[in-house]
């Protein structure tokens, strides 16, 4: 998911520079897990708005699991609003920039054209919950976890190097940008060790190829059938007992 | 690989088998005083490795300051070349242009990372590594080609070498890196500084086991004063400075008079670098490269032990 933190509600309101009538729209996925767009954090940053004056037009709390950057639904709950989209002065959206910018090439389709803006700044791909995270892939689009024991030196490593240590391991293998953490290359060695694998560390790797990471990426694949993956959910977060 | 011919009077030496010693050159802001230490050392070391943005602080590019130091004052240069900085594009016409300027070695780096100098907010690089920077150098010097494979008609002739962190625990990664460099066209080695005999014994037992095959320069400092050994113990990851080491050179602060300082702090490097440099003598270490920045009269006194 996308690992997020709210801006300083200061810098909220410089943003808005003087606009008065607000929108304000959250998500149901990583921003409801982070705690920067879920429905009380749009309840919440409403009134904090309310208070120093501004007008919130519509609060768009979105259900957990209604992903913003996910237009099948997102662009549902703009349409129940959209009369409050037309009316204001400014958009906000408490996501990534992933779903706020969905949602603002959609009002542009739909010719209304807003200053939107995100309220939360994003801090990239993030795995593990319900409280700790930690950044594991960069979305470089050439995985090679296959040769680096299952860690990516591309995200792991602050020098992002395929080929082993740097000279700035620390004398107890730690890191030389952070002190607290072990230097990715010894994780993948003894990682390596434990596979029996070691002998993948003797050769060299190609430079790595970052024209898959050319951007803006796009893809296109075939949709999904939303109340059959739903109802397959369901099920699952009942035989699982998931909270 | 080991080199079959050589290019640089340093491999020259390498090959006859002499133990060499390099020196350290830091060009800094300001080329002044990196071209007066070249002509200190010069005669005492082989050639000088000039340090390519160190710790990451913006320095004079260190091709160009290689460049105006062998032309000024004849001291053979083995100039740095970080990956930190440039992506392959750069680093590619950047050794190509290192050729037609004469350079004949050249040491490749991964490189500090940027946030740790003084431009903290620069956009880190760090397309290639250590190895696949070896590797470009090498094809393009001995198969004439550049990093995307086209043909370079006229190749530059020159050494490439890479750098080696005895010091860290685990020590495998770090040899086993090693080993993958110097498949990579790795023509000589120089250390990161190493203080203790077990370290260096530890090393080359590795070296041994994995078979690496090409000279190796074992990295010392002998400190100029208490100050220089303790700011490089501070800065310099993969490095600690012993303990009794720094705690004789501390007594030397005491002394009032700088003629019986300076002879102290003498007194204490060349006690501590005979038990050291004696030691490497049994080994298969193929000289030293000194980090003395500023401390060249220490040299010759370090020399006549090994000779």
């Amino acid at each position: 998911m996308n690992a997020q933190e709210q801006k300083p509600f200061e810098e909220i309101l410089e943003h808005l520079n003087g606009a008065k009538k607000i929108v304000l729209m959250g998500c149901g996925g990583c921003a409801t897990i982070f705690r920067t767009g879920g429905i009380k954090e749009v309840n919440d940053l409403a009134e904090r708005l309310e208070n120093t004056g501004k007008e919130v037009l519509a609060r768009i709390g979105l259900p957990f699991g209604f992903l913003c950057c996910y237009l099948p639904v997102s662009s549902k709950f703009v349409e129940e609003h959209i009369e409050a989209f037309k009316a204001c002065d400014a958009v906000l959206m408490m996501s990534c920039g992933d779903g706020a910018q969905t949602v603002r090439e959609y009002l542009d389709e739909k010719g209304v054209v807003k200053p939107l803006f995100c309220v939360n700044n994003a801090l990239g791909y993030s795995g593990g919950g319900p409280t700790q995270f930690h950044e594991e892939c960069l979305g470089c689009g050439d995985c090679k976890l296959a040769l680096t024991a299952g860690i990516c030196p591309l995200t792991q490593c602050s020098k992002s190097l395929m080929n082993g240590p740097c000279g700035g391991v620390r004398p107890d293998g730690k890191c030389e940008v952070d002190p607290e953490r072990d230097c990715a290359w010894v994780q993948i060695y003894k990682r390596l060790e434990k596979l029996g694998k070691v002998d993948l560390l003797l050769e060299m790797r190609e430079p790595h190829d970052w024209s898959r990471a050319a951007r803006p990426r796009r893809e296109e694949v075939e949709s999904i059938d939303m109340m059959e993956e739903l109802a397959r959910t369901k099920r699952a977060i009942e035989a699982l007992g998931v909270r | 690989m080991a080199a079959k011919e050589a290019y640089s009077r340093f491999m020259e030496e390498l090959l006859s088998g002499k133990f060499v010693w390099t020196g350290e050159l830091e060009p800094g802001k300001d080329i002044k005083e990196s071209l007066e230490a070249a002509r200190e050392l010069k005669g005492l070391v082989t050639a000088c490795n000039v340090t390519d943005n160190p710790q990451s602080f913006a320095s004079i590019s260190s091709l160009a300051a290689a460049h105006v130091i062998q032309r000024e004052t004849g001291m053979e240069c083995i100039y740095q070349l970080r990956c930190s900085d440039r992506n392959r594009l750069a680093l590619m016409s950047e050794v190509m242009g290192a050729g037609i300027l004469g350079l004949k070695n050249v040491l490749a780096l991964t490189g500090d990372y940027v946030m740790l100098g003084d431009t903290p907010a620069a956009k880190p690089v760090y397309d290639l590594d250590s190895t696949t920077l070896t590797y470009m150098i090498h094809r393009l010097v001995h198969e004439g080609k550049d990093i995307a494979g086209n043909d370079v008609p006229n190749p530059p002739k020159m050494h490439v070498g890479v750098a080696a962190g005895p010091g860290v625990d685990p020590i495998e990664p770090e040899m086993y890196k090693l080993k993958r460099k110097v498949k990579a066209g790795a023509e000589f080695v120089q250390t990161q500084v190493i203080y203790k005999t077990e370290v260096v014994d530890r090393f080359f037992k590795w070296v041994k086991e994995l078979q690496i095959d090409v000279p190796i320069l074992i990295g010392i400092f002998p400190a100029k004063s208490y100050g220089a050994a303790k700011f490089f113990d501070e800065n310099v990851t993969g490095v600690d400075v012993p303990r009794e080491f720094l705690a004789e050179l501390e007594q030397t602060v005491k002394i009032k008079d700088k003629e019986k300082r300076r002879e102290e702090t003498d007194r204490i490097n060349i006690e501590y670098f005979t038990k050291f440099l004696e030691h490497l003598k049994g080994t298969p270490a193929a000289g030293c490269h000194i980090m003395a920045v500023g401390y060249p009269r220490i040299i010759p006194e370090l020399k006549k032990i090994v000779e």
